[in-house]
């Protein structure tokens, strides 16, 4: 009995969230939206070189991403000689694959792609709770019902961190920022061993 | 009405810059590009590509230098705005991303195979098999469109069209492969030299 006691808190104390774990002070007065601005001028074509670690493999292309309209977005990879890899369309809560090589057709693929990008272009969130941190404001929202925090080093965007049980699952990482452009961005997953990093070539 | 009449006008302009080639004016074509692809030992050349996808306000420009070698050795080096180099050769492709080193082997890569079958021919302008493509010829103002049509349903579902232009000395001045989409990659030649002694040290990573 007192074991099960003893298993039952510490598995309260492992789940605990994500915020207590980091000793995040709980911030009333901050803002109820926050905004991603990296991907939301519509006139603007944002080309990333891209490089794919996965497991031992080693990809490279051009990552294009577009803003079509409110909500709307347009996402291609394309091999550094032009050749299509995939084409997706993020509208609203709607994801359409407009093309994708048979190699890379895997839903498993297909849905990890899915959830890392729709972080990359979500413009709007609506902040559940507010954090701070020593010279960090922190807020935790939700995309495809998985938690997510958002960063912000003087109200610029540096980071997200998507959580799995409490626990950091994916790292999104922004740096070399020029007014609303990420020229370096990097996607680390916890669970596989996956990498993006893009670099900007936006002409 | 004149709006009409000025856009008729450019209909048919656009129509009579581009027509159809006799047969025996195509044939001509064909025999001087067969001749031109069989005297070819190397190019080295510089090249623009611009990647067209509908949705972009601007196509993608990437620039860099082209190294063929017969029979089968191809380095296309892109310079700007980033380095990658790629290397066909034999049955392996070696690439070069701004240092990191990778390669790939084709030769269980049928798709990869043919793609490099494709490359080669391309950059020569001689890929007039009747039997994978269905080419139609044109007459350009001073120069030439062949366009091949793969007949192959699995290449076909990649791309649609290659439109290979000439000069008059036959040698190619632009490819563009037309994906099913409508998008498209087309490539540019400039400043290309023929029969340049290239060393085969060119050709590794």
């Amino acid at each position: 009995m007192r074991f099960l006691l003893i298993s039952i808190c510490l598995l309260m104390l492992s789940c605990g969230s994500y915020p207590k774990k980091q000793n995040f002070k709980l911030d009333q007065s901050a803002s109820k939206n926050i905004e991603n601005p990296y991907f939301s001028d519509a006139s603007k074509d944002y080309v990333y070189k891209a490089t794919i670690d996965v497991y031992d493999k080693h990809f490279g292309g051009l990552l294009i991403i577009k803003k079509i309209g409110d909500n709307n977005h347009r996402v291609v990879f394309t091999t550094e000689m032009g050749n299509k890899l995939f084409d997706f369309t993020f509208l609203k809560d709607d994801f359409k694959v407009n093309f994708i090589l048979d190699e890379f057709n895997k839903k498993i693929l297909i849905n990890i792609l899915k959830k890392d990008f729709k972080v990359l272009i979500t413009e709007n969130l609506n902040v559940l709770k507010s954090f701070s941190d020593t010279e960090k404001a922190i807020f935790e929202t939700n995309i495809y019902n998985k938690r997510h925090y958002y960063f912000f080093n003087e109200s610029q965007l540096t980071q997200v961190i998507r959580t799995k049980n409490g626990k950091e699952n994916v790292r999104f990482l922004y740096s070399k920022i020029n007014k609303h452009l990420a020229n370096q961005i990097e996607i680390k997953h916890r669970n596989i061993n996956l990498e993006i990093k893009l670099k900007s070539i936006t002409q | 009405m004149r709006n009409l009449v000025y856009f008729f006008l450019l209909l048919t302009a656009s129509i009579q810059s581009q027509t159809t080639m006799s047969p025996s004016e195509a044939q001509a074509l064909k025999t001087l590009v067969k001749a031109q692809a069989l005297t070819t030992k190397t190019i080295y050349s510089n090249f623009t590509q611009y990647k067209h996808l509908d949705f972009l306000s601007n196509d993608i420009v990437t620039k860099g230098k082209l190294a063929f070698k017969t029979p089968n050795l191809v380095k296309w080096e892109y310079t700007d705005p980033y380095k990658y180099t790629v290397i066909f050769k034999n049955e392996t492709i070696f690439i070069n991303d701004e240092g990191k080193k990778n390669q790939v082997d084709m030769g269980s890569n049928k798709l990869f195979k043919e793609l490099n079958g494709l490359i080669i021919n391309s950059i020569k302008g001689d890929m007039f098999d009747d039997e994978a493509f269905d080419i139609t010829y044109f007459k350009l103002d001073k120069t030439k469109q062949v366009h091949f049509i793969p007949k192959d349903k699995k290449s076909s579902k990649y791309i649609s069209a290659f439109e290979i232009t000439f000069n008059e000395k036959g040698d190619v001045l632009e490819v563009k492969m037309i994906e099913p989409s409508g998008d498209f990659t087309k490539i540019v030649f400039s400043n290309k030299e023929i029969n340049k002694p290239l060393a085969d040290a060119i050709f590794t990573n």
